[in-house]
This record gives C-alpha cells, sequence and structure tokens, in this order.
C-alpha cells in the first residue's frame, strides 16, 4: 500500500453562520491532505471551529465555501465511508451495547445472525465482552466511548472520525482508551481523523499533527511525528515537540 | 481491573439506595395514617355532617350484601373500568399515530396542529349535549367521551417527543445512512418513548377522571353514578366510600403504568445517577 496516497482532501474550506443577524466565520479557507491510513490529529484550542470540521467532513453540515474529495471524487452529504465517533450523546442509551455496535450493519440490512457475529468481534475488541446486554447508561464514560468506537468500526468504514472522543474522562481513563485506540488502530488500519484540544494527547497518537488556530480555524501548521511506537511521553525529542506545538498554538479565548 | 471497580461501585450505591427506600416506604404509610386521624377528628363534631369512617365501614360492608342495581362496589368500579379500558386502547393507538404523523411531519403539522390546538381547548365534558344528541347515553357515548378525554394528552406529548429529538441522536442517523423510515423507527420514536408515556400516563388519569363525571350525567353502573345515587339518597357514606375507590383506583392505575413503562423502558429503570 502506498502511505503518501491521498485518501481525503480538504480544498478551500469556509464555513460561516448567521448569528444575531451577523455573519460569523466559523472556519476560513482550510485545505489539508490526508493520507491514507495514516492518524492525522486536528489540534486545535477549545471552541476554535474543530467539530464544525468534521461536522462537514462527515456530511452532517455543508460549508458555504469549498470541496472536499474521497479518492479524488467529490463528496456531497454523509458517505458511507465515512464513520464517526461523537464528542457528544455518542451513544444512543434506549440500545443496549450489542444494539448500539450493529446498529451500522442493521441500517445497511445485515441479516441479524451476521450482524451479531460482526458486532461481537468488535465489542470484543474494544474489550467489552460481558457488557453485550448493558444499557449506556449503566457503563461507566470510559466503557461508553469504547462502545462507541465499536460500533464506528462496525460499520466498517474506510475513514474514520473521531471528535474528542476522551474530552470527558478524567486523566487515568484517558491514558488508557489513548494506548487502547492506538492498539485498535494498529489492528485494523484505517485512517483516522482525531480531534483534540490536548497536545500530549496529540502527539502520542498522531503520524501528523494538523494545528488549527483560534476562531475562524485556518491551518497554522502541519507536524510530521515520525517517533517510534508506543510513544514515550518523557521522551526528550517528544518534550521538544511538544513545547514547539506549544509555543505556536493559540490560546482558547 | 474495570469491571472490579464497576461492581463495587453499583454495590455501594445499591447500599445508599436500600436505605433511602426505608424512609420512602415508611413515609406515605405516615400520611395515610395522619389522614385517618384528621377524618376521626373532623366527623366527630357531628355538626360538621362528614360521614364518620365508621360509617363509610358500614356502607362498605352493606353494599356487600345489598347490590345497587344488580352490581356491587367491584362491580361498579369494573363498570367504570371497563370504559376507560376501551377508551384508552383506541386513544392511544390513534393519539400515538397521530401524534406521530403531526411530529415527523412539518406538513402534516401545519395542515392539522391549528386545528388539533383549537379542539384541545374544549373540555371533554363539552362534548356531552352533542354526543347526547347523536348516540343517546348508553354505552358508547360515553367511552367516546372517554376517549375524547383521554386522546389530547397522548397527541401533545407524542408530537412534541417526535419533534424534539435531539440533533446529535439524529446525526446517529445520518452517519450511518439510515433512511427515512429507519430514521423514525430506530431512533425518533425509540428517544421520544419517555414523551409518549408522559402522554399516557396523563391520558390514563384524564380518562378515569372523565369517566366518572361521564356517569353523573347519566347512566346505571359505575362509581361517577354511585356518587349521583348517594346525593340524591342523602347517603352521604356512599358518595365518599365512592369517593375513596376512585382514589385508590386511580393510584392502582398510575402503578400499572410505571410497571408498563419499565417494561417497554428498561433502559430508564438501569439509569444508574
Ligand atoms: N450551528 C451553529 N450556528 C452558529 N454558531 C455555531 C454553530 N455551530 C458551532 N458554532 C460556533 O462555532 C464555534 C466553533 O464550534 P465547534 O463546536 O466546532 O468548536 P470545537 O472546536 O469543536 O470546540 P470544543 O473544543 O468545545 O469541542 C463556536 O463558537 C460555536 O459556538
Ligand atoms: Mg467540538
Amino acid at each position: 500500500m502506498d502511505s503518501q496516497k491521498v485518501k481525503l482532501k480538504l480544498e478551500h474550506i469556509s464555513q460561516s453562520y448567521i448569528v444575531k443577524n451577523q455573519v460569523f466565520d466559523a472556519a476560513v479557507d482550510v485545505s489539508m491532505e490526508v493520507r491514507d491510513s495514516e492518524f492525522l490529529v486536528l489540534l486545535g484550542p477549545g471552541r476554535c471551529g474543530k467539530t464544525i470540521l468534521l461536522n462537514m467532513i462527515a456530511g452532517l453540515e455543508k460549508p458555504v465555501d469549498g470541496k472536499i474529495y474521497l479518492d479524488g471524487e467529490e463528496i456531497n452529504g454523509s458517505d458511507e465511508r465515512i464513520g464517526m465517533v461523537f464528542q457528544k450523546r455518542a451513544l444512543m442509551p434506549w440500545k443496549t451495547v450489542m444494539q448500539n455496535v450493529e446498529f451500522g450493519p442493521k441500517i445497511k440490512g445485515v441479516p441479524k445472525e451476521q450482524r451479531r457475529e460482526i458486532a461481537q468481534k468488535y465489542i470484543d475488541l474494544v474489550g467489552l465482552q460481558g457488557f453485550e446486554k448493558s444499557y449506556p447508561d449503566e457503563l461507566s464514560g470510559g466503557m461508553k466511548q469504547r462502545v462507541s468506537i465499536a460500533r464506528a468500526y462496525a460499520n466498517n468504514p474506510e475513514i474514520l472520525l473521531m471528535d474528542e472522543p476522551f474530552g470527558a474522562l478524567d486523566a487515568q481513563t484517558r491514558y488508557a482508551m489513548e494506548e487502547e485506540v492506538q492498539r485498535i488502530w494498529q489492528a485494523e488500519k484505517r485512517t483516522v481523523i482525531f480531534v483534540t484540544n490536548n497536545i500530549e494527547e496529540a502527539l502520542y497518537l498522531a503520524d501528523r499533527i494538523v494545528l488549527l488556530s483560534n476562531c475562524p480555524a485556518h491551518v497554522k501548521a502541519v507536524y510530521d511525528i515520525n517517533l517510534p511506537r508506543p510513544r514515550d511521553t518523557i521522551d526528550p525529542e517528544f518534550l521538544r515537540l511538544r513545547k514547539e506545538i506549544s509555543d505556536n498554538t493559540d490560546l482558547a479565548l | 481491573m474495570r469491571k472490579e471497580h464497576e461492581e463495587i461501585f453499583l454495590s455501594e450505591y445499591e447500599r445508599k439506595e436500600l436505605l433511602r427506600n426505608r424512609i420512602y416506604g415508611v413515609l406515605p404509610v405516615l400520611a395515610i395514617i395522619l389522614l385517618i386521624c384528621l377524618w376521626f377528628a373532623a366527623s366527630s363534631n357531628p355538626a360538621s355532617k362528614f360521614p364518620s369512617p365508621m360509617s363509610v365501614w358500614e356502607r362498605y360492608l352493606k353494599i356487600l350484601e345489598k347490590p345497587i342495581k344488580d352490581l356491587g362496589l367491584m362491580g361498579h368500579i369494573w363498570a367504570s373500568l371497563k370504559r376507560v379500558f376501551i377508551a384508552l386502547a383506541f386513544a392511544w393507538l390513534l393519539g400515538i399515530s397521530f401524534g406521530i404523523l403531526i411530529g415527523w411531519n412539518k406538513k402534516a403539522n401545519a395542515l392539522l396542529g391549528p386545528i388539533f390546538t383549537a379542539f384541545r381547548a374544549v373540555p371533554p365534558l363539552a362534548w356531552v349535549p352533542l354526543v347526547t344528541m347523536w348516540f343517546g347515553i348508553g354505552e358508547f357515548p360515553k367511552v367516546l367521551i372517554v376517549f375524547v378525554g383521554a386522546l389530547m394528552p397522548v397527541v401533545v406529548n407524542t408530537q412534541a417527543g417526535i419533534a424534539n429529538v435531539q440533533k446529535e441522536y439524529m446525526d446517529i442517523g445520518t452517519i450511518f445512512h439510515a433512511n427515512e423510515w429507519q430514521m423514525l423507527t430506530e431512533i425518533a420514536i425509540p428517544s421520544a418513548l419517555d414523551a409518549i408515556f408522559a402522554g399516557i400516563r396523563n391520558s390514563t388519569s384524564a380518562g378515569w377522571m372523565v369517566v366518572l363525571a361521564a356517569e353523573m350525567l347519566g347512566g346505571k353502573s359505575g362509581v361517577g353514578f354511585l356518587i349521583v345515587r348517594g346525593m340524591d339518597s342523602g347517603d352521604y357514606p356512599l358518595c365518599l366510600l365512592s369517593m375513596i375507590c376512585i382514589g385508590v383506583v386511580g393510584y392502582l392505575l398510575a402503578i400499572v403504568i410505571q410497571f408498563l413503562e419499565r417494561i417497554i423502558c428498561p433502559w430508564t429503570a438501569k439509569k444508574s445517577n
């Protein structure tokens, strides 16, 4: 596989809203390329427009300007090849873990037995065997995000968008989940676009980091991270990069 | 590790819950005892003409021996309940369907919403003259009036629940390419179920109230009829006895609905906070 092949391309993407009769720019002229099977991290301060960017890639909202290409073809609206792990209200509380994870195949009309098998594979992969019949409200925050990740994978997407999946977790669980996501990504190579506002998390996970500015979002810098995995967070090179990116980051307003 | 942690958390929670439940079990009993004491006090003064607990108890024993219009107390309660159940079955079926239609389809809501809102303002009992004119005073007109009273809350709550599904849940459907039917059945309706159940709860209590009022206007059976009978013959213990039955049955109906909700929406019962 050619790892330099461009999987997804954003061209001059802008987004604005009318807020109180005024035009509010949320993203201005964002262009970037996402390579096949890479782990790309979008790093940006809080409320800078990260979710909006992902929503546009996912087809949940339309940009006012610009184009998005997947495998060289322009896409409009949501695409089957793109999956998403949401930042908020990720799971359907009326469905059990199993029912949540098998949702994608079920929507596609995969017969019950077959989709259960697929779902079970990913439930096992995220380490939730034994919780198939639990409802989301019975699970801890970390477990919920595991379900959300399993659900996205079970639909077999080519690109996986993850919107601050661990933002609401405590530090301990967060570290564990970061390791987990890296393990899953290595086991099931997909193109991942991972959003975070945490520099350390970005450095731990990313092949490349796209640094975004404050709102309205635009690309400030792109960093290639060539450290060996799993990464050592106190390695001098890690710390140097961390400082370099940190110095270049806008403070959240 | 994680699983152990989860179990400890739950059991701790359960222990607290148990303690809390004990208090919540005692308080209602206390309230009932207090109410009966008040009742004794209020009726101890003959000038108040308030039927005493003893006289109501005696009236209860008497109705067991001597039915009114061929029906015992249970017979009359059942007569009222039957009307409510038939009316509720139709109100739920039609009300939920109609509520989903105007909650989901903006055009249908624009077309039918205003008419429905105007109809809502008319209290069910205002239909009595017209319904009596059309259908006389048999069984059907009573059921019809209860149906009208029970329909409104189901439609209103279902419509609101379906129209206000959180965008985040709809986004899940969009990401997985659900079609409109799947959006409705997999996401909108389940997420609106607690609103729909609020409607079902309200319609049950509304139906139970309206049936008694409808029976007071004419008829030969039902708890509402017993109250009118007591009033006409100066038999106030009978009135009070009927009122107590109304309260108890209303309470039991609420419990049945709650039980139903737990079975149909098991996830709401399992919320841990
Ligand atoms: N539909 C909308 N209409 C108007 N303003 C919006 C809309 N959606 C988002 N915004 C605004 O755009 C800005 C960026 O929002 P966005 O949710 O993308 O930020 P974010 O980077 O994901 O933030 P966070 O780190 O909190 O998740 C915010 O100021 C937000 O209030
Ligand atoms: Mg966000």
